[in-house]
């Protein structure tokens, strides 16, 4: 279990050709979303795709372009939720990198979950294995 | 019970209720002896522990007069399902790029 979502991709295209794809919003529709991004930090934009109830997302993820430096770096926020109500706000930072071969394009994606040590401490799965036991031992203890 | 339940996430972001989850990594825990650890009142604590229960982050138990805190897993599945359901939409979205910028390089 990591503590985000982290993705490094790598393509055989120069940083300038991947930029385009990440923040052109015709280009951006093509592989993403449908959006109406701009590469001006601090443009509000959004995505749009299917509402996944499970979540509480109603298919909107409300963006804000947060840092963009071309070629580089490019990050935005994404908030969804339902009903007039957030229920995520993460983070989307894009990374390039150039290779000799192309570009290294590193993915992080984080929310509420990120800086939370304690949850993932609590998300290790050998350790919710002794939940019931740990449980099973007060009561034998108390009884 | 009339609290509007909160979702998985809003659940997590307070940082009391992080460190009660925290807390309960360690050992189950009575509510009072949680509510030690905190400066604010016990109805406060109370009520942290009401919002985490109920999104299933924990399970309450009596034994005797006290109530037992236990860590529980269905809130930490939750944030897990969140997690897989990214990490597969980014994955298949990078792949997707990566066609598309191959299919360009073709042309």
């Amino acid at each position: 279990m990591t503590k985000s979502i982290q993705h490094t991709f790598h393509y055989s295209h120069a940083p300038e050709v991947v930029w385009e794809y990440l923040t052109k919003s015709e280009l951006i529709a093509q592989w993403l979303m449908p959006n109406d991004f701009k590469p001006i930090a601090g443009h509000d934009f959004q995505f749009k795709t299917k509402p996944l109830p499970q979540f509480e997302f109603d298919g909107i993820a409300y963006c804000k372009v947060l840092e963009i430096e071309p070629f580089k770096k490019l990050s935005y926020s994404w908030k969804g939720g339902i009903d007039g109500k957030t229920t995520l706000d993460s983070i989307v930072v894009w990374t390039l990198t150039p290779t000799a071969t192309g570009t290294e394009l590193h993915l992080e994606h984080s929310g509420y979950v990120d800086s939370n040590t304690a949850i993932y401490a609590a998300m290790n799965a050998g350790w919710l294995k002794n939940i019931k036991k740990i449980a099973d031992l007060i009561i034998a203890e108390k009884i | 019970m009339t609290q509007a339940r909160l979702d998985t996430f809003q659940v997590i972001a307070d940082p009391s209720r992080r460190q009660i989850l925290h807390m309960l990594t360690q050992n189950s825990m009575t509510i009072n002896s949680l509510a030690e650890n905190f400066d604010m009142s016990r109805p406060a604590v109370s009520k942290h522990i009401k919002i985490l229960y109920g999104a299933g982050f924990i399970s309450i138990e009596d034994v005797g007069r006290e109530r037992y805190c236990t860590l529980k897993e269905d809130g930490f599945n939750e944030l897990h399902e969140w997690l897989k359901y990214y990490d597969d939409f980014w994955k298949s979205k990078l792949k997707k790029l990566e066609t598309l910028l191959n299919k360009k390089s073709k042309k």
